[in-house]
């Protein structure tokens, strides 16, 4: 039961950051960025070829100490910022000239690309599945306070990790002028836009953090799980999705809170009921929460718009 | 003119006459193609990509070594026309594109036989298909006994009699054979089952559960693995807080893999049971660490270690530049089976059409590398061999036939 709450708690941080990348940009351009499950995916694939050209293979051996540290932050930035620039492309080459286009074009356009990454990273794998990340990560575990509750280092490297990013990027929304353009553009568009700050580099630099995010989580996946493959966005995107709107969309620690209730009610089920029952629990709840609170457990009721 | 044509209807009736009694000895001296299609169905996108390859290029040898001594009976060339019934949007097998792709080998007028399907998953949606043009299908891996048992035959051959051939034998001996080799050479008392939730997964897990039980091992539990879900780590807490005997998984490698690296870090001195959907040339070259000590059966004989085999392993190794797998050999002899059907069809002086090769091929008694190929009347081989391996050092080591009780 502890052990479960150890791995929900690992489900959950992942959920978070990947849901990060959807409610920002929702909270910006209220647009669900189908996009973003396969910028997950193309991250692992990412740091996985970013570790393959410093010479870590299928073969590699866990590394320890300043090298695991050096290796990992490198492989984070490098992982991070190719995402980062991927979704900023995706934003200028395919969302960009739809601005102002009402209805559902936007979403399909991101459908669509979501598509297009899924088969180029599975031309880029030369059609394979199931690619084997590089255990660098020693599987070194720890026993919590003598109990036969098990951390292991990877757990511990994803909480790490995720609870940086996570500090980071509200100390980025709340303090810096990027991150105050990015709210006021959030509350009123048009206002701000008066305001004199520019909109479209605004959405931009949404999209890049957004998608860095997804870079980090992408890599955290592809290390704690040791494999990855070309289908990995849909199942991971779509819970970070729930795990959105579930904490209230366009609200960001709605989407952290609620990455991790979604990772919690997954192993909890997976241990109380059934692997194969996780995701109707998962989307029960989501249900029942949507009915009773129809802007998620933070969300608030927006203004409507004229 | 009248009276031209009064003479000439009685002639032109005679003379049709004439043809009509002719026909059977023209029929005896049938003209045959130069070239007949053989069709190959294999799921050459996705997770089980390189045992796809192994067991086309096993066939794609056949054929060849045929075609080298000019054709079936010297004069027939075959013609291999390769379909994928693997698709991106499935990661694996699709029985979907399976079914599309067994329309169109009925549709083409030249395929008389088809080598495949690698998964039973795809067998059940070809093999209705197939009954109904009376198109053989000769599978070299497919193992869900479902498909050729005769209760469930208005579902899988409406037409009656049997469609889909193997050249390995079942899941309802694989499964059973290993849960036997748990009870009487790892003396397991408890086991945990998992599944992949395909066709071949799960009748392979129940296969295996019904015998472990009446084997007197106690079933700790039976969860079903979703093949797209990337994370395993909340059924293996609760298998390892379970502590069994054994582990067994029915399915392929799209979710064994996964499940592999993640019983690593959890369960790491449980022993792994699977059967043949984890024997397979990508599981270790992909998880070279995680695959070391599974324990994994095929149902066929192990053939391509015995000393009989040596020349084609050579050969197949000096074609291909790489080491076969059994599954490549089953398949080279699912070709031969073709081969010989049809050319027991041209000495008997009978049209080369589906329904003949059909017939011929149910009388198949053929000796191979691995033994008298004969099918009893469901399509399903006589001989009951499994085989279980294990993987040690990066390689699958033959530990021994599995007990048939």
């Amino acid at each position: 039961m502890l052990q479960q709450l150890v791995n929900g708690l690992s489900l959950g941080m992942m959920y978070a950051l990947l849901a990060l990348g959807f409610t920002m940009v929702y909270g910006i351009i209220e647009l669900i960025n189908f996009a973003h499950f396969n910028v997950f995916m193309s991250g692992t694939f990412f740091g996985l070829w970013f570790l393959a050209l410093l010479g870590y293979g299928r073969t590699s051996r866990p590394l320890s100490g300043g090298a695991l540290i050096l290796v990992l932050l490198a492989t984070f930035l490098v992982t991070m910022l190719m995402t980062g620039v991927l979704g900023a492309v995706i934003e200028r080459l395919c969302l960009k000239p739809l601005r102002g286009v009402s209805g559902t074009a936007p979403m399909i356009t991101t459908i669509g690309v979501s598509l297009i990454l899924q088969s180029l990273i599975l031309f880029a794998s030369n059609f394979a599945n199931n690619v084997p990340f590089p255990g660098i990560v020693p599987t070194d575990r720890w026993s919590v306070l003598g109990t036969p509750v098990n951390v292991t280092l990877k757990n511990v490297l994803l909480w790490v990790s995720a609870f940086v990013l996570m500090f980071v990027l509200d100390a980025f929304v709340r303090r810096t002028w990027l991150g105050k353009a990015m709210r006021a553009t959030a509350q009123d568009p048009e206002a701000a836009r008066m305001m004199g700050i520019r909109i479209d580099i605004i959405i931009l630099v949404t999209f890049f953090i957004g998608s860095a995010l997804a870079g980090a989580a992408a890599l955290i996946f592809g290390l704690y799980y040791g494999l990855t493959s070309y289908i990995v966005g849909y199942l991971a995107g779509l819970r970070a999705f729930t795990a959105a709107v579930l904490g209230g969309i366009g609200n960001i620690p709605g989407a952290v809170l609620g990455g991790l209730l979604i990772g919690m009610v997954e192993s909890l089920s997976g241990q109380f009921i059934g692997n194969a029952w996780s995701d109707a629990v998962i989307f029960a709840i989501l249900i029942v929460v949507l009915v009773f609170k129809p802007n998620g457990i933070l969300g608030m009721q927006r203004p409507q718009r004229a | 003119m009248h009276t031209f044509v009064r003479r000439l209807v009685p002639s032109l009736i005679a003379t049709a006459a004439l043809a009509s009694s002719l026909m059977p000895v023209a029929a005896h001296a049938q003209s045959y193609p130069s070239t007949i299609s053989v069709g190959i169905n294999l799921p050459f996108t996705g997770a089980d990509a390189a045992d796809a390859a192994n067991i086309r290029d096993g066939a794609l040898m056949a054929v060849d070594e045929i075609n080298a001594q000019g054709g079936i009976n010297g004069q027939i060339k075959l013609v291999p026309v390769i379909k994928d019934d693997g698709t991106v949007a499935a990661g694996q097998y699709d029985p979907a594109q399976a079914a599309t792709n067994t329309k169109e080998f009925v549709a083409d007028q030249n395929v008389v036989a088809v080598v495949g399907p690698q998964m039973s998953g795809s067998g059940k949606a070809m093999s209705p298909i197939a009954s109904a043009a009376n198109l053989m299908l000769i599978t070299p891996s497919s193992t869900n006994p479902d498909i050729t048992d005769p209760s469930f035959a208005s579902q899988y051959r409406p037409n009656g009699q049997a469609i889909y051939f193997r050249t390995v034998t079942t899941d309802a001996y694989q499964g059973p054979f290993m849960a036997n080799f748990a009870a009487e050479n790892l003396a397991a008392k408890s086991v945990y089952i998992l599944d992949d939730t395909g066709a071949y997964g799960e009748g392979i897990a129940n296969s295996f559960e019904q015998q472990a039980i009446s084997k007197g091992i106690t079933v700790l539990g039976h969860d079903k693995l979703d093949p797209k879900e990337s994370d395993y780590t909340t059924v293996l807490t609760k298998i390892a807080a379970l502590q069994p005997d054994v582990l067994y998984y029915g399915g392929v490698q799209q979710a064994g893999e996964k499940l592999a690296a993640q019983a690593l870090d959890l369960l790491p001195n449980t022993p792994k049971l699977a059967g043949d959907g984890m024997y397979s040339v990508g599981f270790i070259a992909d998880e070279p660490q995680a695959a070391e000590k599974w324990y994994a059966t095929i149902a066929a004989p192990d053939t391509i270690d015995q000393p009989e085999a040596a020349d084609w392993v050579a050969r197949y190794q000096s074609k291909y530049g790489k080491a076969p797998q059994d599954y490549a050999l089953t398949a080279y002899d699912a070709v031969l089976v073709i081969n010989d059907t049809i050319a027991r069809i041209i000495k008997d002086g009978q049209p080369i059409t589906r329904a003949n090769v059909r017939d011929y091929a149910q009388n198949t008694n053929l000796p191979t590398l691995q033994g008298v190929i004969n099918f009893d009347t469901n399509g399903d081989l006589k001989d009951k061999v499994v085989s279980i391996f294990q993987v040690r050092d990066g390689l699958y080591q033959f530990v021994g036939p599995a007990p048939q009780t």
